[in-house]
């Protein structure tokens, strides 16, 4: 008994100094590893993802900090005991010098008996950082792939409802290892197959994940179609945490904008905006929302607001959109084309190239409402210089056009050779209250989506609770106090009756 | 494997629509590779693929890939009913498919369907419509095969008991020879929710595969016959299986015998022993004890002795409980008769009451009735002397009935007799005794004793004559009469879902302007459907929608009943629904305690369900949400259900405290200090709001209640829903439901003990005799201990002071003290510096207590030196109390001469005993229905040497009965008394000299 207690005493002393070494620090990576698969556990003992949640947040941040040594130190802190798992583990990480390893392992091991081995998620967790940090390094990188499909594998058979948001990072993993190789088609197949086992399995998290991924890769290889199709056959899992969400909202509207479905497009850009990350914490998803965004709205026939490109996140990477912008408010085509042909490079990295071009048309679009505005009857001659068209034919054809679309209210006349402008519109009417009704949709489901991402803590309704006993109880001796002197008070009457 | 760089399945669909047939029939076959990757694009075709798989022209090759394509092609998209029917279509495309690699998650999703809907249409099949798909039986059948192969035969025995195909079981139970899948097959059928018809098949269809248990294998699958004779009802089933047990395994038919008592009603009990043949000169008087087993009376008789020879009640508790109640408060004044109840009850000990009189001839009206009724929870079971015991406070025979006062005590007595007759009452005298009061009696309040009374005795025994008269009283339309007689209606005709009988009841509910009356009725109709399942349906339906909140009332109590212990997830839901829904009070306090009643065989869910409940804003709500923790939980110590109670008894409404105060009374029963950590804690509240002035009365009212039951039956009951073999304990249940209407008539509370049972092992050989022997308890002895007595307020100081003491001999005996103290801590006597030894004595006296009186062991005789290293096992003597988590500790060394004919417990002990906290709860992990002690007939391994038995003190009162002095053995042969505690009292009191002056009072 006695050495038992001993023990126990000693261990803590042995603990308290590094403890106190990891505190000013303010947790030094391997103490936050260490943190997060404790989090990790609680996770799984208590049913609930929060906490898993909570720790792949951190993931963004903690990637950068991590290298041999940490992974290592804390493989070594989280598995106490020898095991196959730990071996695993360290087997992937280059081989420390004997000496060290050995310094490492005798600290933790006094507490052995107290530990049990960690849950198989706390194990994918580090085998995520492990990749990670195996990405790093382009001479690791075949490395990671093996890792990687070896970690799938155990994730397919461990087959645990606990490791969904895991799994989910754990394929965003995979399909960065992919692509960094540039074999990202290559993991189609596997992720195809991943999304209908999470599909069956009811993995939410990760069925989303994969539905990204597998829309990623097709729009990468610009199958649009095939895209499309799968979005059309497949329901994105409402219960998907917003990240997944926005990506997919952003790559609908890629998919949407190519279709020329602007209007769904725009929807789709605007709730990836909303759903996103705040602009400080994930600025290239903001800027390439944006993009593609001001795009769409352009093809829309809308301008869109100049405070966006003030925006200190986006200014930069969206110069050559704001020349755009400028080009086609002005419906200077000239100006568009120079534009055009200066960040043709920039374009097309931002895979935006071809819808940029269709915007010729607008440009055409809103040099014709400007004249249209300005006119209420002008030669089509004139147009042909105002807009630097070729012919006047050309220009015939293209307020024609703009006429059927409804860009502009007004006829040609072609026998005098110009146009003439209809009236203002009223800015009243049935597709006033349609806009309207739009925006009060947009507003509601904003709103509920509020209140369903609302979490409130758990048992803090138990303090009140005890708040009001507390009250209760105080009370009770005010009541009890009062029938005491309340006694005295009774016999008052009957003192005044005697009198 | 197709390459990798394809993008595309549009060229090989374009294949689809060409003419030739075999270019379609290479698309189709490609397209089958190719589903996993273009299984959204290959979508956009599938009518096409359809009408290929429908089309004439291909062959049959080609149209099992068409249905195959078609079907995985509908997996991917999730239409899994779609996706099963192709598959089934695609006939040997399928099987092949299903050992290609990547395609297990297709087989495996396609073959459960499957499994789903072979049960669906066998549902179908067997209420006749609809015809199987032989193409689905072929795919089930390989099912079966595959696990019987695997030896996964519960998968096996899981599906065919689903989908109704008992010749799998068979088949399976064939091949294995293991009756404990039999068994499993049982525990499935009877715990899950299948309807009544097709379980009784199931079970009289497995009952002949059981192989003849024997007494020399010690076969588990005991219990398990037990509970299907039990379940099944059926006398002649159990007649056939007795007759095939006399006369080789004679002991084994008594054990059978005594379990059957158990569980078994009365009637089905009555035909048994009818039916029984009288045997030739060999058998005759096997099947005469038979007989006399079945009547019940005998394990009455056998526990009666049981609770009164260890009766460990704490009388300072009662004493403390009394100085703090004002007695002329009749709430106070029926709190301590309950109190005292519970605490004596059916232990036959009365001290309490001899040394009270004037305490008790306080009571006045009700209380007057319940204190009577009292007296006969005290001697409950002890049926012969009943008459006897009650003599004086029964109505004068013949003579006209009293009025006043008079009139609650021979009523109280009336209710008393039944409760003492209680499960035993059918078909005897006191059931005619009771008739014919409840006939000619005049007062109301006699005629409600009657009623109560008749009822409980009379309980489950489907007796015409008596339900008729009880149906004359009803018809009086008196409200105090026609409420106790709504309730023995349905005590009397309990389980039978009678149509005529409810019909009536129903009808007099609707009519009758008396609230009394119609709860009376509500409550009563419960009790006809109890465990009629969806027999109950209809009736649950009307209840339901009444106007009237009481009828709805016992709506919720008629599901609660029917589906009593099954965990009916309807039910349960329908009862949730009705707790935050209904806009009686009343009514949702009802539903939240009904779900007790459902719930019972899983206590560890309640706390769960019930703990978003507990904080419910509406009082009435947690007040339910009390009682159905300490019903579904009883004597299981479950500290989540602790936990949640805990801060109830500190709740602002005064009856949620109550019901909390009560529910922890119910849970904590029989625990001791070791293995619930709460139980000190628990008892000292109870101490601190009963002797409270302040607190109100409601709650002081609970915490007395809660005392009671906290150290019920002399400490040697346990609250349980569930009988031994794991079937529902009905008088339990029965008890436990009218103890819940206290809320609104106190004398329905003397019903709680029905639900008392006690815990012991009582070793019979096989003339029925209990000889003396002793078993092991492998575990620390302080885990199972009776809780420690309350100290007595110190009365040193007051003798110190009287005695004058020479200064010589107070020199001398300091000597003497000293020497003493130099010799050793012989600490156990010495009671002059308590202060320092109390903690030492408190220890010595529970280790004694461990140790039953009787014991002869050397057990006692070490003193408790070593506190530390406290032993590991400790050895008990017959009629000894093993608690129901200490079964699974308790083993029959082999050596000794008597042997138990059957397992004591099948399950193992919890392995984790050392760390002293867990036990309860890993005790509980198992579950609390597999096997029990109780009555054991034990096998004599050496016949040839003399036996040495146990006396008997019942038993020698019968002959004894009224003039019985000092015959046999001096010390014990005071009747009706416990020896332990009333050494001071006059001796050798025949019970007629005990009257209580109840009509000395003003």
């Amino acid at each position: 008994m006695t050495d038992v207690e001993m023990k126990a005493a000693e261990e803590k002393k042995e603990e308290k100094p590094t403890e106190e070494e990891k505190k000013p620090v303010s947790l030094t990576p391997v103490a936050e590893i260490k943190a997060n698969v404790a989090l990790i556990e609680r996770a799984v003992a208590t049913l609930e993802p929060r906490f898993t949640h909570r720790v792949l947040r951190s993931l963004t941040h903690l990637r950068k900090r991590l290298d041999d040594t940490v992974l290592r130190d804390a493989i070594n802190e989280v598995y106490t005991t020898d095991s196959s798992t730990k071996k695993a583990l360290l087997s992937w990480l280059p081989g420390a010098s004997a000496e060290q390893s050995m310094e490492i392992d005798s600290a933790p091991q006094s507490s052995k008996q107290t530990q049990p081995e960690p849950v198989p998620e706390g194990e994918v967790y580090l085998r995520l950082l492990i990749i990670h940090h195996l990405l790093t390094a382009p001479a690791t990188h075949a490395k990671a792939m093996k890792l990687a499909h070896e970690t799938i594998e155990k994730m397919q058979v461990l087959n645990r409802r606990s490791m969904d948001p895991i799994a989910a990072k754990v394929w965003y993993a995979v399909e960065r290892v992919y692509e960094l190789s540039g074999e990202l088609a290559d993991a189609r197949p596997y992720f195809l197959a991943a999304q209908r086992t999470a599909a069956l399995r009811h993995d939410d998290e990760t069925e989303a994940s994969l539905i990204n991924r597998i829309l990623r890769s097709y729009l990468q290889y610009n199958l649009y179609d095939q895209a499309d199709k799968l979005v059309s056959k497949t329901t994105f899992p409402s219960a998907a945490g917003n990240p997944q969400h926005a990506r997919y909202h952003y790559y609908l509207g890629r998919i949407k904008a190519v279709q020329l479905n602007y209007t769904a497009a725009h929807t789709n850009l605007q709730q990836a905006i909303r759903r996103a990350p705040p602009a400080k914490t994930a600025p290239g998803f903001y800027q390439a929302v944006h993009k593609l965004t001001i795009v769409v709205e352009l093809l829309m026939g809308d301008i869109p607001e100049r405070s966006l490109f003030r925006h200190p996140v986006l200014e930069k990477a969206l110069a050559g959109y704001f020349e755009i912008v400028k080009a086609v408010r002005n419906g200077s085509l000239s100006q568009f084309q120079n534009t055009l042909s200066k960040y043709a490079a920039e374009f097309e990295a931002d895979k935006t190239y071809t819808l940029i071009v269709r915007l010729r048309q607008n440009v055409i679009k809103t040099g014709i409402r400007r004249l249209s505005l300005s006119y209420s009857r002008i030669s089509l001659r004139d147009i042909c210089v105002k807009l630097h068209l070729d012919s006047e034919e050309d220009a015939e054809y293209i307020v024609g056009k703009a006429i059927r679309d409804g860009v502009i209210d007004g006829r040609i006349v072609h026998e005098k050779g110009w146009m003439e402008c209809g009236g203002q519109k009223s800015g009243y009417g049935p597709e006033v209250s349609d806009v309207f009704s739009r925006r009060i949709a947009y507003c509601l489901e904003l709103h509920n989506q509020s209140v369903k991402a609302m979490r409130y803590p758990l048992n803090a309704h138990r303090k009140e609770l005890a708040a009001a006993e507390g009250a209760r109880e105080r009370e009770k001796e005010l009541a009890k106090e009062i029938q005491e002197g309340g006694d005295l008070d009774d016999e008052g009457p009957d003192l005044g009756e005697g009198f | 494997m197709v390459a990798l760089s394809q993008s595309s399945a549009a060229g090989v669909l374009a294949l689809l629509f060409d003419p030739e047939p075999l270019l379609k029939q290479y698309a189709l076959k490609s397209l089958n590779s190719l589903v996993p990757q273009f299984w959204a694009e290959i979508s956009e075709h599938i009518a096409l693929i359809e009408s290929l798989y429908e089309s004439e022209e291909l062959p049959q090759e080609a149209h099992d890939q068409a249905a195959l394509l078609a079907s995985k092609v509908y997996y991917y998209l999730g239409e899994y009913d779609e996706a099963l029917s192709f598959a089934l279509g695609a006939g040997s495309a399928f099987e092949a498919d299903s050992r290609t690699p990547g395609t297990e998650e297709y087989v495996e999703t396609v073959v459960s369907k499957a499994i789903d809907r072979y049960i669906q249409s066998r549902t179908a099949e067997q209420a006749g419509d609809g015809k199987i798909d032989p193409r689905l039986q072929g795919i089930i059948e390989g099912i079966f095969r595959r696990c019987i192969e695997d030896g996964e035969f519960r998968q096996a025995i899981g599906i065919a008991l689903e989908s109704r195909r008992l010749d799998v079981i068979k088949h399976i139970y064939e091949q294995t020879q293991d009756t404990s899948l039999l068994s499993y097959a049982m525990e499935a059928v009877l715990d899950t929710a299948f309807p009544l018809a097709y379980r009784d098949q199931v079970l009289k269809f497995l009952f002949p595969l059981f192989p003849a248990p024997t007494s020399e294998a010690k076969s588990p699958h005991v219990y398990s016959l037990t509970r299907i004779l039990v379940t099944l009802n059926s006398p002649e089933m159990t007649i056939n299986f007795l007759n095939t047990l006399v006369p080789e395994q004679k002991l084994l038919a008594y054990q059978f015998a005594f379990d059957l008592v158990e569980g078994g009603s009365q009637d089905y009990l009555e035909a048994i022993r009818k039916g029984l043949p009288e045997g030739n000169e060999e058998s005759k008087p096997i099947y005469d004890q038979l007989r006399k087993i079945l009547l019940g009376q005998e394990s009455i008789k056998l526990y009666l002795e049981f609770l009164k020879r260890n009766n460990k009640v704490d009388m300072l508790i009662l004493k403390n409980t009394k100085d703090a109640l004002e007695p002329r408060s009749s709430i106070y004044h029926t709190a301590l008769t309950l109190q005292n109840a519970f605490m004596h009850a059916g232990t036959t000990s009365d001290v309490f009451l001899r040394e009270n009189l004037e305490w008790l001839a306080l009571a006045n009206n009700w209380s007057k009735f319940s204190a009577a009724a009292a007296i006969g929870v005290i001697h409950k079971g002890h049926f012969q002397e009943s008459m006897n015991i009650l003599g004086p406070y029964l109505p004068a025979q013949g003579a006209e009935s009293s009025t006043g006062s008079t009139a609650y005590s021979e009523g109280g007595a009336l209710y008393a007799l039944g409760l003492v007759n209680a499960g035993c009452g059918s078909g005897q005298e006191v059931e005619n005794y009771l008739r014919n009061l409840l006939k000619n009696s005049a007062s109301e309040v006699v005629q409600h004793g009657a009623a109560l009374g008749l009822g409980v005795a009379g309980m489950g025994g489907k007796s015409a004559e008596a339900y008729d008269d009880l149906k004359q009283t009803l018809f009086t339309d008196s409200a105090v009469a026609g409420e106790a007689a709504g309730y023995a209606m349905g005590l009397i005709m309990l389980g039978t879902a009678d149509q005529t009988s409810a019909e009536e009841m129903l009808t007099y509910a609707r009519e009758t302007q008396h609230e009394k009356i119609i709860r009376g009725l509500a409550i009563g109709l419960a009790l006809i459907f109890y465990g009629r399942q969806e027999e109950a349906d209809d009736m649950v339906k009307l209840l339901m929608a009444e106007k009237d909140p009481i009828l709805r009332y016992g709506g919720v109590y008629t599901l609660a009943l029917a589906y009593a212990g099954t965990s009916n997830n309807a039910a349960i839901r329908q009862l949730l629904h009705v707790a935050v829904s209904d806009t009686s009070d009343d009514v949702r306090r009802a539903a939240v305690t009904s779900l007790a009643f459902l719930l019972f065989k899983n206590p560890q869910q309640v706390p769960r369900i019930v703990q978003l409940l507990s904080e419910s804003y509406n009082p009435h709500v947690r007040c339910g949400a009390t009682l159905a923790l300490g019903i579904a939980c009883a004597g299981t110590g479950l500290q989540d259900a602790v936990d949640i109670l805990e801060p109830m008894t500190r709740d602002s409404v005064d009856f949620v405290r109550q019901g909390a105060l009560i529910a922890l009374g119910m849970i904590l029963v029989e625990q001791s200090e070791a293995s619930s950590p709460s139980l000190a804690s628990t008892r000292a509240l109870y101490a601190k709001i009963v002797s409270d002035k302040h607190d109100d009365p409601m709650a002081r009212f609970g915490a007395a209640l809660g005392q009671g039951l906290i150290d019920a039956g002399g400490r040697n009951v346990t609250i349980s829903l569930q009988s031994r073999a794991g079937s529902r304990n009905t008088s339990a249940i029965v008890g436990m439901v009218l103890f819940c209407q206290f809320w609104y008539w106190y004398p329905l509370a003397h019903c709680a003990c029905l639900a008392f049972e006690p815990t012991g092992i009582i070793g019979l050989d096989e003339n029925l005799k209990a000889p003396k022997f002793e078993f092991v308890s492998n575990a620390r002895p302080s885990l199972f201990a009776y809780p420690s007595p309350m100290k007595p307020p110190k009365k040193e100081a007051v003798t110190k002071v009287a005695t004058a003491v020479l200064s010589t001999t107070a020199k001398a005996k300091a000597r003497e003290k000293r020497k003493a103290a130099a010799e050793g801590e012989t600490m156990a006597t010495d009671d002059k510096k308590d202060g320092d030894v109390e903690m030492k004595t408190g220890e010595t006296s529970a280790r004694n207590e461990d140790v039953s009186p009787i014991s002869l062991t050397e057990g006692t005789s070490t003193p408790s030196k070593s506190r530390k290293s406290e032993p590991a096992f400790e050895k008990l003597s017959n009629f000894s109390r093993v608690t129901s988590a200490q079964l699974a500790y308790i083993t029959f060394p082999p050596e000794s001469r008597y042997q138990p004919v059957r397992v004591v417990s099948t399950r193992p002990p919890p392995t984790s005993s050392k760390d002293g906290k867990s036990p309860a709860a890993a005790a509980l992990a198992a579950e609390r229905s597999a096997g029990g002690g109780g009555i054991l007939i034990m096998v004599d391994t050496r016949p040839g040497e003399e036996a040495e038995y146990i006396e008997f003190e019942t038993q020698a009162a019968v002959p004894a009965a009224g003039a019985a002095p000092a015959a046999q053995n001096p010390p014990a042969t005071t009747p009706g008394r416990h020896i332990a505690l009333d050494e001071n009292a006059p001796e050798a009191d025949p019970p007629e000299s005990f009257e209580y002056p109840f009509d000395n009072d003003t």
